[in-house]
């Protein structure tokens, strides 16, 4: 999750208040407060609120919070007469493209890195890695309107941001660092994107690298703002880049975009509006606020609102990404009103509660393995096929592998417990003998959850006799009636390995382990062991 | 203190070692064994018995016990080299080059010197040849007799032999030393008055038998107390894991408060685990990165795939805007490990949409992290829904305070949340007096585009609390590992009530 670092003397003088009571209410808005340092705060924001992914987009709210400047925020936005034209060679590869001019920055090293930074959280939420949305911020006096967005060849040429000669697109995706992390986004395209201007000077490589030319620097006071991507959302990214860069006191400009004969104009800062009834904001919440009150609340968190009777009709801010519903808006009220102030209360319907009858039955076998002097032990269900398989002699048998398995230890999830066990034991070797543990719970069998119970005992007497006892008595406790028959399980020695039967199916299997087994597992006493299913 | 000694206060094996004692006067435990005729251990326990009643003395010394080493025993076996060469002379004077053909060079160079040191003979020149020539009488050899008596008795004390032929045989690396505690038992003057007073043994009984019982005849027999403070053998309590014991007891709470347990399948589709949650197709969640995708996959429950798809895509009949682009009924298919029991519960009220349902679970979880100390690719996860008619934010708010204060957490607050399938969302925190406020999980209402599709027509308040960073609390561990990787001598000695006492700490 993006953390934004809020230095202290922008930020007060973008609030309009001191640091501490800022900071003291910062996790009240929905935030993590990662460090505190002299010169600033890092702070983490939630992936569905872009708006503050800025020291000037926290600013903005944490007025409203405070009280400070409440309500819809108005941005005003002049005609820029710049223009630029979709070209229909780019619609199959990147298709959507919102445009803005901001005039009159001034720009520090320490805005020029919020502005930075805020690109890049946008590139990585909004923007999927840069797959949904990329964003170009240019120094628009050194290029030449009208701009024009359309695919050209690999083999065009021109200076990359960070490079200091000439290179092609193909060359770009090969060699500049930001080609070789993004060029996958471009796979398969044959032309690529390309916003150039009048003269055919390059602006930016979208989704990869702007070019060199159009650098910001300290010296540059006006830019054109270029959000490219594959749907709507790039309308949200432009709106928030502007925004962020209007709260710096800089005026917002529209581009006209023309495209197949049609032309729009960017951005559309105009509010979305909703409208929530007193009923539905109460009754979620479980508070008795009127709606003059839920009206306040909204603008505290700088929506726009109006209080109509039951009803408040609601100005959301074309910043806010994460108003899908009412109860985004509701939501919103609740972190107005403050979390601090609700009043716990538990639900007032009575019910039963009621155990589920798989727990019983694995509760059960913990009281009968604790009661045969078992220990309980818990270990992973992820697990791989050599210590599942070849170190029990078992031949390989069908697994349910994962399909990028984070380390060689971690290839499959189990469908025995045995293993788990065997291992266990190899880690205690220095540990008092005898040592009798067992583990319970849930295996794969075919895709679903099978439980079962394994128990294993080792010591210097430990043989067939002693296991036989055990696994009588478990199944005894459990009132099930069985029969043994010889086993062929090769993780078993010989003439000391029996199958368990219930009604005539196999259950499990138990005996005295082989010692091939036991030397795999780094062991040197007699182990013996049991492992049956649980129905 | 007067004495209280009376013979007849002593069980018989106190008299028989007392017996002993004032024969030998002092011994070690050993000695006592065999003059007394008892096992060692026997003795032991009796002579602390003993010395309790001020009857004996015990004494700890240390002690210089010497051994042989490898060419002591050899030597100690066919003799030392100089007197191998003294008896190969038969008394008569020979020279070095005759020597030379019955003994090794190293050997003879050993023995010259020792046969000059020890006087055993003479060794001059004479016509270029050297002559050595015994002397008539000899001293007998320390050395040789100490080595023998070790080859007997080793590892032994050599108190009784001439200090000065132990350190020749110690520089000759013939024999090592090694230090032991001895425990020198001896009688007291106390202890000799009884003894003359006159001690009759008679059998006692150290263990009662079913016979000694039903006879009566245990009224006659003197039982032998037991020294109460003497050690006992350590023997451990099997016991279910502690881990588990913590998470028996959460059920336990949440079954107090009126809710079901359920339980359910690792392996889910993408569409219980990810779309019915409402979580966009494209979210960075899902990527493989995050998430154990399987080769297989499963079913769509047909009756709710229209109303996800609809919701994902334009928002369905809510009032929502829903995600918009394509819903791909292929990527919801796909099959993996669950990244949250939170798959569960929601189809626990896809099943039951009917309120009121009030359901937990406790189950692991799956998440693609490299393993470190505090983070794991699996580990349990506690989740809780309530859906009724009517329930809101403070209710979900009641139904985790109760919980964490049930668990022993007396202070809890909220704060903002974000959840993808909950709005409100919010994260509780309890306070640990030496951690301060800790975020114990996540919790919200699951949003009307989780619920609308499923049919469940009231708001679900739900939480899904991280269980493992409780456990470490509860349980003092360091290292989330640990929990997985059982330590048998760790379980033995982790005290059944340290769970419950460890509330809060």
């Amino acid at each position: 999750m993006p953390v934004i670092t809020l230095r202290y003397d922008d930020l007060e003088k973008l609030v309009g208040a001191d640091k501490d009571p800022i900071l003291k209410q910062i996790p009240m808005i929905g935030a993590d407060i990662e460090r505190i340092e002299d010169e600033y705060a890092d702070v983490e924001f939630f992936p569905d609120r872009p708006d503050l992914f800025s020291v000037e987009g926290v600013a903005r709210a944490m007025r409203g919070f405070l009280g400070i400047e409440t309500g819809l925020c108005k941005y005003d936005v002049k005609k820029s007469n710049i223009s630029i034209t979709i070209e229909k060679s780019v619609k199959p590869i990147r298709p959507c493209l919102t445009c803005a001019v901001v005039r009159g920055l001034h720009l520090d090293p320490g805005s020029i890195e919020s502005l930075m930074t805020l690109q890049e959280d946008l590139h990585w939420g909004l923007g999927r890695d840069r797959k949904k949305i990329s964003i170009g911020v240019h120094d628009i006096s050194k290029v030449e309107p009208p701009f024009v967005y359309k695919a050209v060849d690999a083999s065009m040429e021109f200076v990359p941001l960070d490079f200091d000669k000439k290179m092609s697109m193909r060359a770009i995706l090969e060699k500049h660092p930001k080609g070789v992390q993004f060029a996958h986004i471009l796979e398969g395209a044959k032309r690529y994107p390309l916003i150039a201007d009048a003269k055919n000077n390059v602006l930016s490589f979208p989704p990869i690298i702007n070019g060199a030319l159009t650098a910001v620097t300290e010296e540059t006071t006006d830019v054109f703002v270029e959000v490219t991507g594959i749907d709507a959302s790039v309308a949200m990214a432009l709106n928030i880049v502007v925004t962020a860069l209007a709260e710096r006191g800089a005026k917002i400009e529209s581009v006209e975009i023309a495209s197949d004969g049609k032309s729009v104009v960017t951005p559309n800062l105009s509010p979305t509006s909703r409208k929530l009834s007193v009923s539905e904001v109460n009754s979620l919440l479980g508070i008795a606020l009127n709606a003059g009150q839920i009206a306040r609340e909204l603008e505290k968190m700088r929506f726009g609102a109006v209080a109509r009777g039951e009803t408040i009709d609601v100005a959301i801010p074309a910043y806010r990404a994460d108003i899908l519903h009412n109860w985004d808006l509701i939501e919103d009220i609740a972190i107005g009103y403050g979390f601090d102030k609700f009043k716990p209360e538990l639900p007032e319907t009575p019910t039963i509660g009621k155990t589920h009858p798989i727990e019983d039955k694995l509760a059960l076998l913990r009281e009968i393995m604790v009661g045969l002097g078992f220990f309980e032990i818990t270990t992973f269900t992820l697990t791989n096929e050599r210590v599942h398989f070849d170190m029990m002699n078992r031949p390989r048998a069908k697994a349910t592998k994962v399909r990028h398995p984070i380390s060689e230890e971690h290839t499959m999830i189990r469908s025995i417990l045995l293993p788990n066990l065997m291992s266990v034991l190899s880690q205690n070797k220095h540990v008092e003998m005898p040592q009798r543990i067992f583990e319970v719970g849930d295996v794969i069998i075919d895709s679903k959850d099978v439980q079962k119970l394994a128990g294993v005992s080792t010591h210097s007497a430990a043989n067939f006799a002693e296991i036989k006892s055990i696994v009588d008595v478990v199944l005894r406790e459990l009132g099930l009636e069985y029969e043994i028959i010889e086993s062929d399980d090769t993780a078993f020695l010989e003439g000391r390995r029996a199958s368990i039967l219930i009604r005539r199916r196999n259950i499990g299997v138990f005996g005295e382990i082989h010692p091939d087994v036991i030397l795999n597992f780094g062991l040197d006493h007699p182990v013996v062991a049991f492992e049956m299913e649980i129905r | 203190m007067a004495s209280p000694n009376k013979p007849s206060a002593l069980t018989a094996n106190e008299k028989r070692v007392l017996l002993a004692l004032s024969k030998i006067k002092s011994a070690d435990l050993q000695k006592l064994a065999i003059a007394s005729g008892l096992q060692v251990d026997a003795a032991m326990q009796v002579a602390f018995l003993l010395a309790k009643k001020g009857l004996a003395n015990i004494v700890e010394e240390m002690l210089a016990l010497y051994s042989l080493t490898p060419e002591g025993e050899l030597h100690a076996r066919q003799g030392l080299p100089e007197q191998r060469i003294l008896a190969y002379t038969k008394d008569k004077p020979i020279t070095l080059s005759e020597l030379k053909k019955a003994f090794a060079d190293k050997e003879i160079s050993i023995a010259l010197g020792w046969l000059r040191r020890k006087g055993l003979a003479s060794i001059r020149k004479k016509d270029k040849k050297i002559i050595i020539e015994p002397f008539k009488t000899r001293e007998k050899d320390l050395q040789e007799e100490i080595l023998r008596y070790l080859l007997a008795h080793q590892p032994e004390d050599l108190a009784s032999y001439s200090s000065a032929t132990v350190q020749e045989l110690l520089g000759r690396d013939l024999i090592r030393c090694t230090e032991r505690t001895s425990r020198l038992i001896a009688i007291t003057n106390e202890g000799r008055k009884l003894v003359r007073k006159g001690i009759e043994i008679e059998e006692d009984v150290g263990q009662l038998t079913p016979d000694l019982i039903r006879s009566g005849e245990w009224k006659k027999k003197c039982l032998r107390p037991y020294d109460i403070h003497a050690p006992s053998m350590r023997i451990f309590a099997a016991k279910k894991h502690p881990y588990q014991r913590l998470l028996d007891e959460m059920r336990q709470i949440f079954l107090e408060m009126g809710f079901e347990e359920i339980r359910g399948d690792i392996i889910q589709t993408s569409f219980w685990n990810f779309d019915a949650l409402f979580q966009p197709q494209d979210h960075p969640a899902r990527e493989m990165q995050d998430t154990f995708y399987l080769d297989s996959k499963g079913e769509l429950p047909g009756e709710y795939v229209r109303n996800v798809k609809d919701v994902h895509e334009h928002g369905g009949d809510i009032g929502s805007t829903g995600w918009g682009g394509h819903w791909s009924k292929e990527l919801a298919k796909a099959n993996v490990l669950r990244t949250h029991t939170t798959t569960l519960t929601i189809r626990h009220l896809a099943e039951n949409p009917n309120p009121p349902v009030k359901a937990f679970c406790i189950g692991r979880v799956y998440r693609r992290e490299a393993i470190d100390a505090t983070h794991l690719p699996e580990f349990e996860q506690l989740e809780g829904v309530v859906m009724d008619e009517g329930v809101s934010f403070r209710n979900l708010l009641g139904c985790l305070a109760e919980f964490y204060h049930r668990m022993g957490f007396a202070d809890v607050r909220f704060r903002p949340g974000y959840f993808p399938y909950t709005e409100p969302s919010v994260e509780p925190e309890v306070h640990v007096p030496e951690l301060g406020w800790i975020e114990l999980g996540g919790a919200g209402i699951f949003r009307r585009e989780v619920t609308a599709p499923l049919g469940i027509k009231h708001p679900v308040l739900a939480w899904g609390l991280g269980v493992s960073r409780l456990a470490m609390l509860r349980l003092g561990l360091r290292d989330l590992r640990d929990l997985y990787n059982p330590d048998i001598d760790w379980l033995r000695r982790y005290p059944i009530s340290q769970l419950s006492d460890g509330k809060n700490e």
